[in-house]
């Protein structure tokens, strides 16, 4: 029997040495790999429209700027306004024809030197593959010389540079090619590996031209799971996290992490489907809808204090934005008298009102990857039905595929940065006028059209402004969308995680300076 | 020796009785109260008020609020209405449907025998919850769809089991007394077989109950079973994951109304099962 025993604790002994030589080894791979994050991040996936960081590819180019692998011609200031970047400077020449002078000292991740030769090709190749950047640029040829870049447009584009500084438009080498979504830019860190919707492996660029970038290695995990997100910053998994859900914020006020939080113009807001089948195809619905959400509750309550009640498309700190718009407030009860009005009546006496036989069931079609979506939408089951429509909730990551169909929604509840280039043409462009990239409600309003073709062709900001003002109040006249509240862009890192500052533009996070101490 | 064992078997089965009687007693009123969840809530189950929202256990609100401010006690109990009465159905559905496919291979034989077993075979050779993922995916969100995603995964266990017990009472000297005294077919399956094969199905039937009532909590945990508002413990464990380490009472409340639910219906199954092994009889 002796010998059985000290077999068995020859087993233990050895699988003990065997354990801890294993965490030694990771501390030796640590060690060895030098500075080292991991970022845990929501919103890198596939149905979030980045499934890499190709930024020529859907919302990808916000992974390329975001994750420091690509840069822009121009950068925004913390008040968004522009300011040289990877240009030095730039000329109006005429209302059709822009000069801009590169930098001198940029190489690619590939190696090449940046030049207005490949800055061409990169724009060239960015409005033959993004629908949206075409719409925008509108451009008509590009002319280079040396560092010198001419560009004229097919129309006035006065909003042309803030276009330059939109993720899109990162600055990247086409020649070193797009393999499987991998670009070579200019910015701090170069992808070594990616596997979509999982991770993205980053080393540090040695030859960044803005300094020597502080970490070695930087891996960004997709967790898509705002719970799962918070156990792994707080196991260590990561060290660094955006798209947390605020509630579980909590946990996170303390020594041990820092928070970092701005005011932004990323809004949660419903469009309406125009469809004819759709219930929202009446202005009666769409109105009710639009008096029936509780902004003033959800963001006090359920954002936890982590955003502001929206009135119109924009914040109140844009000179376009805030209540210098009119919108409907929360008013349930005038919300019973447009649907009464509108022959809306609860005849069958089970809360839900009916017409012409049939019921008044709002197909509320949302997602799970920014985590207070579906809140929203359980908050607004619950007001709307008190006013007599009932609410059918689907909280999918499929949503981009359900939207095509316009049969599968009759509201669609999303999140988005209104003004990503500080300039609010992109949001008509994008989501309101008839030709827009992301108008699958079929909304249409012939002022509306015409007032963004003035927008388009207006150089003086303060008339942009106040065209931007009209055509808010157009689709708000509408009720074509309803907007309910705009959110803190907020980033969490173990205290010792140096500069992981949040940007009023939602996009800049890794830059050289990020560390960790 | 044999008048041991006979006092052996006395105490036990009398014991067997107890148990019987205080589990099937929880049960019932766990049954009951379902039933009668809608009285029974203080609350109303479904009205938010954010005012109070995420509020602890209070004498006001025994189990606290969710953040819409709803009242959990009033969401649990509503919630037995869902989770236990799907169950039922479920768990009635697949075991009188599994039975009589069962009993229908025995009796024919041939081909329909064949062919019905293989079905079944290629039913029993996927992992359950997988292709309850699977064909909840496919038909949808909703309760409806989670109980028929399992019932199409379930049944095959009963088909079994009614095709072996079947075709072991088909060769008993009753069966073939019954058939040589003129009794019809279907007489004969319902006054004679029915009776001597319930026992086996019934236990499996009463065991079956606990394994369900999480399967289809964990379809809804993954999003596909009950959706919101409906209160269904599962998806309301799901929905409050994101409060656990903050207002544990949240997600705690309906975690623990599963746990119990199970715990006693395996317990009564476990106790039907010895109550109705031949062993513990007098």
């Amino acid at each position: 029997m002796k010998w059985k025993k000290l077999a068995a604790l020859a087993v233990s002994v050895s699988l003990c040495i065997g354990a801890f030589a294993g965490c030694g080894g990771n501390q030796a791979a640590k060690d060895a790999g030098g500075k080292t994050l991991t970022i845990g991040d929501t919103t890198f996936n596939s149905s979030n429209e980045e499934p890499d960081v190709n930024p020529h590819n859907a919302y990808a180019g916000w992974a390329c700027i975001r994750y420091g692998i690509g840069e822009t011609l121009i950068k925004y200031s913390d008040n968004m306004e522009i300011q040289p970047w990877l240009a030095t400077k730039w000329e109006n020449v005429d209302p059709l024809t822009w000069k801009i002078t590169l930098r001198d000292d940029v190489t690619y991740s590939s190696g090449r030197k940046l030049d207005a030769a490949s800055v061409k090709q990169c724009l060239e190749h960015l409005v033959a593959e993004n629908k949206r950047a075409k719409q925008d640029l509108k451009l008509a040829s590009i002319e280079a010389n040396g560092q010198e870049l001419i560009i004229k447009t097919t129309e006035p584009k006065p909003a042309l540079l803030n276009h330059l500084g939109d993720p899109y438009a990162c600055i990247i080498d086409v020649e070193a090619g797009f393999d499987n979504g991998i670009v070579a830019g200019t910015g701090p860190y170069i992808v070594t590996d990616m596997k979509p919707d999982d991770h993205l492996t980053l080393k540090k660029n040695e030859h960044y031209w803005g300094g020597t970038p502080k970490l070695d290695k930087l891996t960004i995990r997709t967790i898509t799971d705002g719970n799962t997100l918070a156990n792994a910053l707080q196991s260590g998994e990561v060290q660094a996290a955006y798209g947390m859900a605020y509630e579980s914020y909590p946990l996170f006020r303390n020594d041990k992490y820092t928070i970092s939080q701005i005011s932004t113009s990323r809004c949660f807001f419903g469009k309406m489907n125009f469809n004819p089948d759709s219930v929202c195809a009446d202005p009666a619905v769409r109105k009710a809808i639009s008096m029936g959400i509780d902004k003033e509750n959800f963001v006090a309550t359920l954002l936890e204090g982590n955003g502001f009640p929206a009135n119109g498309v924009f914040p109140a700190g844009a000179v376009f934005g805030g209540d210098k718009v009119k919108a409907e407030k929360y008013d349930p009860e005038g919300a019973k008298a447009v649907l009464e009005q509108a022959g809306w009546v609860d005849t069958d006496g089970d809360g839900i009102r009916e017409k012409n036989g049939r019921k008044l069931v709002v197909k509320w079609l949302t997602y799970p990857s920014r985590q207070e979506l579906p809140l929203l939408a359980e908050s607004a089951q619950s007001t709307l039905k008190a006013i007599g429509i009932e609410v059918d909730v689907n909280n999918t990551a499929d949503h981009n595929q359900l939207l095509k169909d316009p049969k599968n929604w009759d509201v669609y509840a999303m999140a988005n940065v209104q003004a990503p280039t500080g300039d609010p043409e992109y949001w008509f462009t994008v989501f309101a006028v008839s030709s827009a990239t992301k108008n699958q409600g079929k909304y249409q309003n012939a002022r509306l059209d015409a007032l963004e073709t003035q927008l388009s062709r207006e150089f003086d900001p303060a008339k942009r402004a106040e065209l931007a003002l009209q055509m808010q109040q157009v689709v708000l006249d509408d009720h074509a969308f309803v907007f309910c509240s705009f959110l803190k862009m907020s980033m969490i890192a173990k205290a010792n995680v140096k500069n992981y500052t949040s940007h009023a533009c939602d996009y800049y996070q890794v830059t050289a300076d990020l560390d960790v101490e | 020796m044999s008048d041991i064992t006979i006092r052996v078997q006395a105490v036990r089965r009398d014991h067997l009785q107890r148990k019987l009687l205080v589990f099937g007693v929880l049960a019932g009123l766990l049954i009951v109260a379902a039933f009668f969840s809608s009285s029974l809530c203080p609350y109303d189950p479904y009205e938010q008020n954010l005012a109070i929202a995420k509020a602890a256990p209070s004498a006001e609100h025994w189990l606290g609020t969710d953040r819409y401010g709803r009242d959990m006690f009033s969401r649990v109990i509503a919630g037995s209405y869902t989770s236990i009465f799907s169950t039922l159905l479920l768990v009635g559905f697949i075991s009188v449907f599994g039975s009589l496919v069962g009993i229908l291979c025995a009796w024919s034989g041939r081909w329909i025998d064949t062919m019905v077993m293989r079905v079944s075979d290629m039913f029993l050779a996927f992992p359950g919850l997988v292709f309850a993922l699977a064909v909840a995916a496919v038909l949808g969100g909703g309760v409806q769809n989670a109980i028929v995603a399992l019932a199409a995964i379930s049944w095959p266990k009963y088909a079994r089991l009614a095709r072996s017990q079947t075709l072991a009472q088909q060769e008993r000297p009753y069966m073939q007394a019954a058939k040589m005294a003129g009794c019809g077919t279907l007489r004969m399956i319902r006054r004679h077989l029915v009776p001597n094969i319930a026992g086996p199905i019934l236990v499996t039937a009463m065991l079956d109950i606990g394994t369900m009532m999480m399967e289809l909590a964990g379809l809804s945990f993954l999003g596909l079973g009950a959706k919101p508002p409906i209160p269904e413990w599962g998806s309301m464990m799901s929905d409050t994951r994101n409060l656990l380490a903050t207002q544990p009472w949240v997600t705690l409340a309906p975690g623990f109304a599963i746990f119990f639910s199970v715990m006693i219906f395996n317990l009564l199954g476990d106790t039907v099962r010895d109550w109705l092994d031949p062993k513990n009889r007098r």
